[in-house]
């Protein structure tokens, strides 16, 4: 309470207004307390509030708002739009703390909100160097939050730690050299007192790794490398030195287990891409899971979706995490559908393979064996000539979060049935260039293809249930205790799925390509839902 | 069908294209490309393939999940003149997916990437048809009676591409079999709809829009029209070219004159 004089202030200035106006139902009230580690713990237990990239801390991106539901949800109304000053692709996942909404924008900036209104408390733009080396455009995915510290990545593969209630900038920290390569582009997880983050630069040959760093001083505790270097067996997975160069980024959000002390994150492809020649071996631990000490970053177990990898199949898939009920016995699982077509469902205790079946078109492997490894049909490596194999490069899926309804027991994920013409070119390694080893050509219009939100029962890989989206879509997903699952589309839509049958409940033409994922709050006792399209962060909530 | 390279034309292609800066996006090096040789279009493709195919595709058609465009017609959206082109591959394009290119790479290596990309274009200089471009012209509006579907300057109907720059995306080669055999290469957007509405009409007509919930199309006398799908019965993609073959309809020099009119119609790259 030691900002009561400041309400006491305020509220003196309020007559002057509210003389001449009807008098307010809602008296307005300081909004914001501080986010401590045990309200991230227990983040299922505030859902009012959307406290970090995936929601609660086992990413299961499902909310306990149940206000919107299957009777009303197509009722759902535009309650506000911001519109992005920067044109480029809006990948964010806002943040909402108490009614204050904190947004990153492209390239490297961040926004609090109003939640109900969408208006600005301030806004934070990072300085960037002009030499950025990036992939694949100029994006911000989102912040995490400690305290009334915001995190956030920059492009210029630097970590800052930003004040929520003002913006102010409190420490800058480079992670890596960024014209070496390296960037930033996802959310920060926070794990007890420990910012933990990841990089990217998995086609300019970087060699991968995971940092853990105090969040009160922004000093480095602890980085695992992806590769493992010299000193340690799994080292041999890597020819000659191709270890040093061998990729293996964290370019996306993991997800952590209190009672297992287990932080989790996935790993993307080895490099160069396209061309495995240099680095022969299965090229450990690109295209994995792990699972990591959460005081040390200690490496407990790993394990690699797709052994020497030449497609460009990432594991950057948001692992996510909840209780299945396989084979009689209830297990601590972790449920991930790969960018290689493959559905899995693992015990997150000990790395062990339980389930795998394809959950999207895949011409590249007879299927997995016992322990998970994928049984590859000969000659669809790249090539020189060209050879065309699903899925494409972009994935059966991608970064798209998928998400979990412990309602419904279902994991729902974004799935594409395309095909891809992949080419090997030889290629140097020159520090800070693009070191991709080929490239891949179309085989035809990306509408002679199939795209769908798809709902995989965990305990099986059965698919239970398709909403099929055309052309395409390259948005996350949200579940909600409604019983909904939302979605959006290239072309345009925003919509809202029966979460236990699929059918198409609420739709909505936002216009701009959809290439976030949707969250979920509630202020005052209203429900909104947001996504970016395009440039503009919708908000919808139901109508009056 | 796939453009083949045509490198045995580099040569002349690219003086060809010499360009001279009209003053709008100079960049501060040079006004002109100084690397045209077949050497620059080698050396240029190499590092096309490691820097830009990721995105513009390993044969520059591009697509994927960038959108990235095709840099083989010879136009451009946001460059017309070599200059342009040199600042976008330098600086890249704000509010895109284009980065420009390594602050470390050399002038002259953006050169022949232009060079590069500029082999991929269609140039008329690399061609000698044998076809009259106006008793072609004549064949098109009359005896094939082309006009009845396509539009070129503003004439015609609009039941197929309006070709009025259609030498911009096709070659010869590709013309003569869009008119010998129009099933091969079908594009999405000329494929039929067929829907059947809930009593039982159906409405034909061609495709120009298809997504998760709605239909667009135009039909046979060019009326549009919107369907949701949820209020439709049925749906159905015939994916075969409205548009029939000249295969013995038309005589083999008719069609050289026909096919020397259709790549007669082109823009010009700025000079």
């Amino acid at each position: 309470m030691k900002r009561l004089p400041f309400i006491l202030a305020a509220a003196a200035s309020v007559p002057l207004v509210a003389a001449q106006e009807p008098s307010p139902t809602i008296e307005a009230t300081p909004t914001f307390s501080p986010v401590t580690w045990e309200r991230l713990l227990n983040a299922a237990d505030e859902p009012q509030n959307w406290l970090m990239y995936s929601g609660t801390l086992d990413s299961q991106r499902h909310s306990g708002l149940d206000l919107v539901h299957a009777a009303n949800v197509a009722d759902l109304e535009l309650k506000w739009a911001y519109q992005i000053p920067q044109i480029e692709r809006a990948e964010t996942t806002p943040l909402v703390v108490d009614g204050v909404m904190f947004v990153t924008e492209a390239p490297s900036n961040v926004v609090a909100l109003h939640a109900a209104t969408g208006r600005p408390f301030w806004r934070y733009d990072h300085v960037l160097p002009d030499d950025l080396r990036l992939c694949c455009g100029r994006n911000n995915r989102g912040v995490a939050i400690l305290g009334e510290t915001l995190f956030m990545s920059t492009l210029d593969a630097h970590l800052v730690a930003i004040d929520a209630r003002s913006g102010n900038l409190l420490w800058d920290r480079e992670v890596a050299e960024h014209s070496s390569g390296y960037s930033k582009t996802s959310a920060p997880l926070i794990v007890k007192d420990q910012v933990v983050t990841g990089i990217a630069g998995g086609e300019y040959g970087i060699r991968g790794f995971l940092d853990s760093y105090d969040a009160e001083t922004g000093e480095l505790r602890w980085r695992t490398w992806t590769v493992p270097g010299p000193d340690h067996p799994d080292n041999a997975t890597w020819a000659g030195d191709s270890w040093r160069t061998g990729g293996a980024p964290t370019w996306i959000t993991g997800s952590y287990d209190a009672d297992l002390d287990l932080v989790y994150w996935g790993t993307g492809n080895p490099a160069p891409d396209w061309n495995g020649d240099d680095r022969m071996g299965d090229n450990l631990y690109s295209d994995s899971a792990l699972a990591l000490d959460g005081d040390t970053g200690e490496l407990k177990w790993h394990f690699q979706f797709t052994p020497h990898d030449v497609h460009d199949w990432d594991a950057i898939q948001i692992p996510i995490l909840g209780d299945v009920e396989y084979e009689g016995e209830t297990r601590k699982a972790m449920m991930w559908a790969n960018r290689n077509g493959f559905y899995y469902t693992l015990d997150r205790q000990t790395g062990e393979f339980l389930v795998g079946e394809p959950f999207a078109k895949q011409t590249w492997a007879e299927g997995l064996d016992e322990d998970g490894r994928p049984i590859r049909f000969p000659g669809l490596e790249p090539s020189l000539e060209g050879v065309i194999v699903s899925p494409t490069i972009v994935g059966a899926t991608n970064w798209w979060s998928p998400a979990y309804s412990p309602h419904t027991g279902l994991f729902y994920v974004n799935a594409f049935d395309g095909e891809q013409e992949y080419f090997k070119r030889e290629q140097e390694y020159v520090e800070g260039e693009y070191y991709s080893g080929g490239a891949g050509r179309r085989v035809a219009p990306v509408d002679n293809y199939q795209s769908a939100i798809r709902a995989i029962d965990p305990a099986t890989g059965d698919i239970r249930w398709e909403f099929p989206v055309a052309p395409r879509s390259s948005s996350g997903l949200l579940s909600t205790a409604g019983n909904l699952v939302f979605g959006g589309t290239v072309g345009g839509y925003f919509f809202a799925l029966d979460a236990a049958s699929g059918e198409e409940l609420w739709h909505m033409n936002v216009g701009g390509r959809v290439h976030s994922a949707p969250m979920t709050y509630a202020v005052d006792g209203v429900q909104y839902i947001s996504i970016a399209a395009g440039n503009v962060l919708f908000t919808f909530g139901l109508g009056e | 069908m796939r453009r083949q390279s045509r490198s045995g034309f580099v040569l002349v292609a690219s003086i060809g294209s010499l360009v001279i800066s009209a003053g709008t996006a100079t960049p501060a090096v040079a006004q002109e490309n100084p690397l045209t040789t077949s050497v620059d279009v080698w050396m240029g493709r190499r590092v096309y393939l490691a820097q830009c195919g990721r995105c513009h595709g390993v044969d520059g058609t591009g697509g994927g999940e960038t959108g990235a465009p095709d840099l083989t017609t010879g136009t451009f959206a946001s460059a017309s003149t070599d200059a342009g082109l040199f600042d976008i591959v330098r600086d890249g394009i704000d509010g895109t997916a284009m980065m420009g290119i390594s602050p470390r790479t050399p002038d002259q290596t953006i050169w022949q990437v232009i060079t590069y990309i500029h082999s991929l274009n269609l140039d008329p200089g690399d061609y000698e048809l044998p076809g009259s471009v106006s008793d072609g012209q004549e064949i098109f509006r009359g005896k094939g009676n082309c006009s009845s579907c396509h539009m070129v300057g503003g004439e015609g109907r609009r039941l197929g591409p309006d070709l009025s720059m259609v030498a911009n995306r096709r070659d010869p080669q590709e013309l003569e079999t869009d008119l010998l055999a129009p099933d091969e290469e079908v594009a999405p957007r000329w494929w039929t709809l067929r829907v059947t509405q809930h009593d039982g009409t159906i409405v034909e007509g061609l495709r120009m829009n298809e997504d998760t919930f709605t239909l667009s199309m135009m039909d046979e006398d060019e009326n549009l029209w919107h369907f949701v799908k949820s209020q439709v019965r049925a749906s159905d993609r015939i994916k075969k070219s409205s548009m029939p073959s000249y295969e013995g309809r038309l005589s083999p020099s008719e069609l050289d004159d026909v096919v020397a009119y259709l790549f007669s119609l082109r823009k010009e790259r700025a000079s």
